[in-house]
């Protein structure tokens, strides 16, 4: 029955024409150059057109980006954007271009050279600090160590004669020009980092090295973060030039400032002079440079708010004051709108016309170069625009042409998901499937009558309503008049099916085919009656109605319906997949995908259907449960009194493994195929043949995305885990789930038949006119607010839903977007 | 009338409606095959339901039992 449903599209694809509505329409990126005298023109000309989506290049983009800046930087100074000021002078969009980007010049200018100045300062304040603390250690240093000198002369004196040997110790003390010369260096170290530059420096130079820290009392500001720290002053002494870079590169990656120092005394007083002088001038200096910043942010913060309104809204004041005097508010959104999109066109290098880039579909190519020539004819410019195609590897947005019609329908789709580019688009079917499967939930043709003539109003009163401000549940009623409209006809159809008119029966299509047993009718509430005609040629035989076997005679047929009809739609759904993978020319999709899933869902739920006919053609009485729990439990047991036809055990243990194998069929074989074309493809093994342009578009794309991304195996490999657990529980779950049908179509007969019974018949059998018509105005708003409100909208969700995972699961992807035209037909919809 | 009979009303009915709607609303060969689609899934479905509720009917298991009251 699936494979029945697939005819139509089928023939999208080789023989016949493409179908309307089964892809969106082919797009294309186009730029056009324009000149600067028509512009305006063009774009007010396209605008009516409304087949071009413009792509927001910068120029907007870029001067917010320059307002964020003065923000940020204004907050950080901590001046605030002063309130605005009401003066209403009109600011041309490109004068703040111009002057924003000034500022924004100066004020970078002003940051770089205080902070270059201000990291000058802190340095000459470390360095004053090193001056001073270690000066003092060369003070001590040098004190004790003269007293050291003395004692050892001393002791010379003392014993000089007595040992000999020691005296070539004295001689290499005393000597200065044996001594090894020691080297330093000194400057500031983090506290914290202060005890690891220690140890590091200590085993680096295998304790060769002496190291003397002092802590610094206040925290310092580190030149280069800013930021203050509190710092131990360092001077490392040390012997030879290698462990001199050791000891600097020590320093360098603890971040320890090194600087200058002179052993000499009468040095270090005068650089500390010198230091301190240059900090003083520093300081003044960047005072100053403060203030200047001050100044112009306060400046900027004085117009910030003004202009930041204007950037987003100055057009939109501007005309909304036009508003009021020209009173032609078409005209007014029109030309706010034209120069929204001017600004978002990017200005040549030479300033003489307009980059514009966009999507259109390609068969407005001709239009929009009308539309172009026509806007130059007419601005009397004396060059063209340029248009050109260019070549892309972005997913083009999806546009369908919908009519008035068929929009309802393709917006119930995009509710989900707008179809990825040329996706095979659901839309198609919903437009039948989705008003049949609410039918089959809604089957009562008194009610799809009612709301027949409820639509039938919005639609005779279409072109008078669609320009009438409407409330939001009548807006949405009147937007789904056609969808309604839909529900309604096959309502009726299922109406007549379940032959049911407010729950009650006719005999419209011939003769009951039950009758009793005898003339006295005497076993027919015990027994019942018996079929003595050939079956009631259309729907359900009107005997039933009121019977005591009525509700198991029309749970079994609703439940077997309800199966019956999921495994068409998924199967429509599956084969849909295979429309797509033929489209988009990928043949793993089909083999390892489309086919094992068609196998799987068929042999376990098509096998079901199949047993469900065959019970109904021979009347047998098997038990379906039974056969199908057995067939997985027991599959090579005798089926006994539930055979249906011969050779059915045989037909099961194919079934079954056919359903096996089908699993890992799905899951192993596509990952590992694509990780092998991936590695040809990394080889430059696998030359393709050139298809025709537009395959070659799909395929370009298709390849530019596998080959630049790195190829995880993992991952594929997981996805495909994902995708086969899916849709292998969900085979199983989602026939579950279209027993909704079933429960639904249940509810609503019964409810239908509980108001017309305990209400209507109940009323009439008063013999009261007054309670009669009471009764009957209960009936009639029971039957509104119940049946044809709630109810009609509890179906429709349950419909949305078959529709949105059963059905589109099995194939829609739903990842693209949407292509939204500059139109100015579709200017009054998207204002107020 | 059998269900072959039958069967053979509902697709006669489609075959109809599909010409109707291809000379009435004539819109090029895709917008055609659109609208044969439409019809198709429209006749396909009715005729589903239409046979499932025959076929169900045909060879009854249970039979209406009518009611005490009645």
């Amino acid at each position: 029955m699936g494979d029945y449903h697939s005819h139509g599209g089928g023939r999208g694809h080789g023989c016949c024409p493409p179908m309307d509505l089964m892809r969106s329409e082919p797009m294309q990126l186009v730029q056009i150059i324009i000149p600067i005298e028509s512009a305006h023109l063009t774009i007010s000309y396209l605008g009516d057109l409304g087949l071009l989506q413009f792509k927001d290049i910068k120029r907007c983009g870029e001067m917010a980006r320059k307002l964020r800046f003065f923000r940020e930087q204004m907050t950080k100074a901590g001046i605030s954007p002063s309130a605005m000021s009401l003066t209403q002078t009109h600011i041309n969009l490109d004068d703040l271009e111009i002057k924003l980007g000034e500022l924004e010049a100066e004020l970078i200018e002003v940051n770089t050279n205080s902070e270059k100045l201000q990291r000058t300062y802190n340095e000459l304040l470390e360095y004053r600090l090193i001056l001073q603390k270690a000066g003092e250690f060369f003070y001590s240093a040098q004190s004790s160590a003269t007293a050291q000198q003395r004692e050892i002369e001393a002791q010379q004196v003392f014993d000089g004669s007595l040992d000999s040997p020691l005296l070539l110790e004295q001689e290499s003390l005393a000597d200065p020009s044996k001594q090894v010369k020691l080297g330093f260096v000194s400057g500031l170290v983090p506290k914290e980092k202060s005890m690891a530059f220690e140890r590091i420096l200590f085993r680096a130079t295998r304790g060769n090295m002496y190291l003397k820290q002092v802590a610094v009392d206040d925290p310092v500001t580190d030149p280069v973060s800013g930021e203050k720290v509190a710092k131990n002053v360092f001077v490392v002494f040390y012997s030879g030039e290698r462990t001199k870079t050791k000891i600097l590169k020590i320093c360098e990656a603890f971040g320890a400032n090194r600087y200058p120092f002179t052993e000499d005394v009468g040095k270090q007083m005068q650089m500390i002079d010198e230091v301190s002088g240059k900090i003083s001038e520093l300081k003044t200096t960047i005072d100053v440079g403060l203030i200047h910043r001050d100044n112009i942010l306060k400046n900027i913060g004085y117009q910030f708010e003004q202009w930041n309104h204007l950037h987003y809204v100055s057009i939109d004041r501007f005309y909304d004051f036009l508003n009021f005097t020209k009173a032609q508010i078409f005209q007014v959104r029109r030309e706010k709108s034209i120069y929204h999109t001017l600004n978002m066109l990017s200005l040549d290098v030479t300033k003489k016309c307009v980059v514009a880039e966009g999507w259109s579909p390609v068969f407005a190519t001709s239009q929009v170069q009308d539309a172009l020539k026509q806007a130059t004819y007419d601005s009397n410019s004396q060059v063209g625009s340029i248009f050109q195609v260019l070549h892309t590897k972005e997913s083009p947005p999806t546009y369908f042409r919908t009519n008035k019609f068929t929009s309802a329908f393709q917006e119930i789709v995009d509710a989900y998901g707008v179809a990825k580019y040329q996706e095979a688009n659901p839309g198609v079917y919903t437009i039948v499937t989705f008003p049949f499967l609410f039918a089959v939930m809604f089957g009562d043709w008194g009610h799809g009558i009612c709301m027949l003539l409820a639509t039938m109003y919005f639609i005779f009163r279409e072109k008078k309503l669609s320009s009438q401000k409407l409330g939001d549940i009548t807006e949405m009623t009147f937007g789904g008049r056609y969808v309604i409209l839909m529900m309604a006809i096959f309502s009726i159809y299922t109406g007549l099916i379940y032959n049911e008119f407010f729950s009650v029966p006719f005999e419209l299509f011939g003769k009951s085919a039950y009758a009793c047993r005898d003339p006295s009718c005497s076993d027919a509430t015990s027994v019942g009656l018996i079929k003595v005609r050939s079956t009631y040629p259309f729907g359900v035989d009107p005997k039933w109605h009121g019977t005591r076997s009525e509700l198991p005679f029309l749970n079994s047929l609703k439940m077997k319906m309800s199966i019956l009809l999921g495994v068409a739609q998924m199967n429509l759904g599956i084969v849909l997949s295979y429309f797509n993978a033929n489209f988009f020319k990928n043949n793993l999709n089909i083999w390892y995908q489309f086919v094992p899933q068609l196998i799987f869902l068929n042999s376990l739920f098509g096998y079901l259907s199949l047993l469900i006919i065959v019970k109904w053609s021979i009347g047998s009485k098997a038990d379906l449960y039974h056969v199908m729990i057995y067939m997985f439990l027991s599959p090579t047991d005798d089926l006994g009194e539930n055979q249906l036809f011969p050779g059915q055990k045989t037909l099961q243990l194919v079934l079954l493994f056919l359903a096996l194998i089908s699993v890992p069929w799905m899951l192993f074989p596509k990952p590992i195929l694509l990780k092998k074309q991936h590695q040809e493809r990394q080889q430059g093994q696998s030359y393709t043949l050139l298809r025709s342009t537009e395959e070659s578009l799909e395929l370009e794309q298709d390849h530019s995305s596998q080959g630049h991304e790195e190829f995880e195996f993992s991952e594929i490999f997981v996805h495909q885990l994902i995708h086969t657990i899916e849709f292998v529980l969900g085979a199983v779950s989602n026939t579950a789930s279209y027993l909704r049908l079933w429960a639904l179509s249940l509810a609503h007969a019964e409810l239908s038949s509980v108001f017309y019974e305990k209400v209507l018949l109940l009323a009439w059998g008063f013999n009261n006119i007054i309670i009669l018509i009471v009764g009957f105005i209960v009936f009639v708003f029971a039957t509104v607010g119940v049946l044809l409100v709630m109810e009609t909208l509890s179906a429709f969700l349950h419909a949305l839903r078959l529709h949105w995972v059963e059905f589109q699961n099995k194939f829609y992807e739903g990842d693209g977007y949407k292509f939204l035209p500059f139109s100015f037909a579709l200017l009054g919809e998207d204002e107020d | 009338m059998g269900f072959l009979l039958t069967t053979l009303i509902f697709f006669l009915v489609g075959v109809v409606a599909a010409l109707s709607v291809c000379l009435c609303c004539n819109g090029g060969p895709s917008t055609n095959l659109f609208h044969f689609t439409l019809v198709v899934t429209a006749v396909v479905c009715c005729w589903m339901m239409w046979a499932i509720v025959y076929l169900a009917q045909l060879k009854p298991l249970i039979v209406p039992i009518l009611s005490e009251g009645e």
